[in-house]
């Protein structure tokens, strides 16, 4: 990797590209809506082909189980009668959707996009932080700021054996092709005024499918449509949602959405219709479900998982439960209700007084959070007023699933820009970096 | 199975105020341009007459402070700073019709706008790159755009912006007939059943307007509401 050059001269010219093309995400400060820049880096993350291989070989095994559990947990349940997960970590969780139940997705497919995400130990090792499965974002930043980093340092990609990632669309568009139930690809947008519209509206350019709103959508004869301008209708086979479950459909979940379309969990139910990601996944990306997926892997694949979780204590165990007690102070715990960085508690931050009350919180209520042992991630180097320093850094790896499954050759390196902080989130002031793979 | 060539109800709406909108804007630049041309050496007050054109009435100490409000103030609906935001909102929803590459060029007229504001070049020189710029919108958006309905839509919109433009401001006869020929053409390649299919009753008058030429000026208003009326629903043929 010696012989990489990376676009750091260009700093000030890539994000004059980043502002003109719009690359951009919402943020709501004080109720009132804010578009503002998504921080880019443009020193990348660099990831050798070999650790790639071994990389896409355990998202792919991961990815895979995943989707056999969720197809498992919404007809027969073997897991829960072979006693591998408890079946209350499948009730209990907020994401489990019993109206899912006997859905079959085109394909067996629920999580059509996978967005993982991992973390490099300081020795090397990589682990899984979560695993997203409902709708999971980002792809669109590293895609275009690839584009733009291509244009303003062509040098840094002549020699550097660099693998393209601009085809990100082509994978998407074949994931929403290969369950097409007839008619056209959508994205279906809350609105302007979504914190990722940049990302809905790019990659709905890219892909050639139509952007809607749920105003102009409607279910009839258990099919969904778009309206035309001209009074017509035009049939939608494959819906790539970017709106969460329980506002898809106000007759079957939440009635008080105004940017669902009722009637869409019939017309999925009916087969006419493929909706992306699958209704219900939130069961499997649940963070309680998150300890159980190495046993997962060997359940349905009879694999031994490739790629590691964090170290993972689940309070609901009483020994688990003791061990947290005991080491409360050195763990991280989470909220596993809460996301986007939100509900995260580092024991080293709290005082003696709040320790004690966290301790009482977790005996009322194991099941709501799990802990975790504070990995000791790389961390990456960034340029901040033209200087370099280390910032701790994550990887979001989508992984895409359509008649294979196969693993997006880069991915969304988010940074902490607050040297103290392990929390990388966008929501959260973070930035974000290219993931260059090398091929050779 | 996937690419779109259908266009949504909210899209043509889109669309259309795009159109209205970068036209606003660009026409209203040069307005101005041409205006301020006059007023340095000419007559001071000039502006005046345009304010009235619009309905405005003067609450400016001066040329300058009125320049620097109708150009660049955002707050002022007047402004061409106003319009060009407003073309930006309308813009970003159809990024995928128009191209990112297209709406880039928006975002460059907004930046290069703001940089004109504290340019120390003359006024007239540091607005000529975002005219530049909205001739490469133009550019990229027919470039992109293949297909008809959609071309038309947003172009009846620019076409009749400008003639709203022109109409207040009296421009002569022979430029206003020729986009009013324009405005006929977009108008014939847009479906019957559609939102912007032309009102008969609206667009009879406009030609009866048309065929008095130079006198047109006496009828501008009756233009300028019938324009505006063009696309209401009731008397549609």
């Amino acid at each position: 990797m010696e012989n990489i050059s990376f676009p750091s001269a260009n700093v000030k010219e890539i994000n004059e590209l980043l502002r003109r093309y719009g690359v951009k995400f919402g943020i709501y400060k004080n109720g009132e809506f804010k578009e503002q820049l998504f921080p880019f880096d443009t020193i990348p993350r660099v990831i050798s082909a070999d650790s790639f291989s071994y990389l896409e070989k355990g998202l792919i095994q991961r990815v895979d189980a995943l989707n056999m559990f969720l197809y498992d947990i919404y007809h027969e349940k073997k897991i829960i009668a072979d006693k591998i997960i408890p079946e209350e970590f499948v009730y209990i969780s907020s994401g489990y959707l019993p109206q899912c139940e006997g859905i079959t997705p085109p394909k067996k497919i629920y999580s059509h996009i996978s967005g993982i995400d991992l973390v490099e130990g300081k020795d090397g090792e990589w682990y899984i932080l979560e695993d997203n499965l409902r709708i999971p974002s980002g792809a669109s930043y590293p895609l275009i700021a690839r584009e733009l980093t291509r244009t303003a340092s062509p040098d840094c990609f002549s020699q550097s054996g660099i693998v393209d990632n601009r085809n990100y669309a082509e994978l998407l568009r074949s994931a929403m092709d290969s369950v097409n139930c007839g008619g056209i690809n959508a994205i279906l947008t809350p609105g302007r005024y979504n914190a990722a519209y940049f990302e809905h509206s790019y990659l709905a350019e890219l892909t050639g499918a139509a952007l809607v709103q749920n105003n102009e959508l409607f279910v009839e004869d258990n099919m969904l449509f778009q309206k035309t301008y001209t009074g017509g209708k035009t049939r939608i086979g494959a819906l790539y949602r970017r709106i969460s479950d329980e506002y898809l459909d106000p007759l079957t979940f939440n009635p008080c959405s105004v940017i669902g379309v009722p009637n869409l969990t019939e017309a999925y139910r009916a087969g006419n219709v493929a909706v992306i990601n699958a209704l219900g996944n939130g069961v499997a990306d649940d963070k309680g479900i998150y300890y159980f997926v190495p046993k997962m892997i060997k359940y349905y694949l009879n694999e031994e998982p490739i790629l590691k979780n964090a170290p993972t204590y689940l309070p609901f165990y009483e020994e688990d439960r003791k061990y947290v007690l005991e080491n409360l102070e050195k763990l991280v715990i989470k909220d596993v209700a809460e996301a986007g960085g939100y509900g995260v508690v580092f024991g080293s931050d709290l005082t003696a007084e709040k320790l004690a009350d966290f301790r009482q919180t977790i005996i009322n209520e194991p099941r709501r959070f799990i802990a975790q042992e504070v990995i000791d991630f790389k961390d990456l180097p960034i340029i901040e007023n033209g200087e370099q320093v280390m910032r701790k850094a994550d990887l979001r790896a989508f992984v895409l699933s359509g008649e294979k499954t196969r693993v997006w050759a880069s991915g969304l390196t988010r940074f902490s820009r607050n040297p103290d902080s392990f929390v990388v989130n966008s929501s959260q002031g973070g930035g974000f970096k290219d993931t260059w793979v090398l091929s050779r | 199975m996937g690419t779109i060539s259908i266009i949504s109800v909210e899209h043509s709406d889109r669309l259309f105020w795009l159109g209205r909108y970068t036209e606003r804007f660009f026409t209203t630049l040069k307005a101005l341009e041409k205006l301020y041309d006059s007023v340095i050496d000419k007559d001071q007050y000039g502006y005046r007459e345009y304010l009235s054109a619009f309905g405005l009435s003067d609450v400016y100490n001066d040329y300058k402070e009125f320049f620097k409000s109708f150009i660049f103030d955002r707050s002022n609906e007047s402004s061409a700073a106003y319009s060009l935001s407003r073309a930006y909102d309308n813009g970003i929803v159809l990024r995928e019709e128009i191209s990112t590459e297209a709406l880039s060029f928006i975002q460059l007229a907004l930046d290069d706008l703001d940089r004109a504001q504290n340019s120390n070049q003359g006024l007239r020189l540091a607005l000529h790159p975002i005219e530049d710029t909205i001739f490469g919108f133009w550019g990229c958006v027919d470039d992109h755009v293949c297909d008809n309905e959609t071309r038309y839509i947003i172009h009846c919109g620019k076409i009749i912006e400008r003639l709203d433009i022109y109409l207040r401001l009296k421009y002569p006869f022979e430029i206003i007939d020729a986009e009013f020929g324009r405005l006929c053409r977009c108008l014939s390649g847009i479906p019957k059943n559609s939102p912007y299919h032309y009102n008969q009753k609206q667009l009879s008058s406009l030609v009866e307007i048309m065929g008095l030429k130079d006198g047109y000026t006496e009828q501008k208003d009756l233009a300028v509401s019938s324009l505006e009326a063009l696309f209401e629903p009731t008397g549609r043929s």
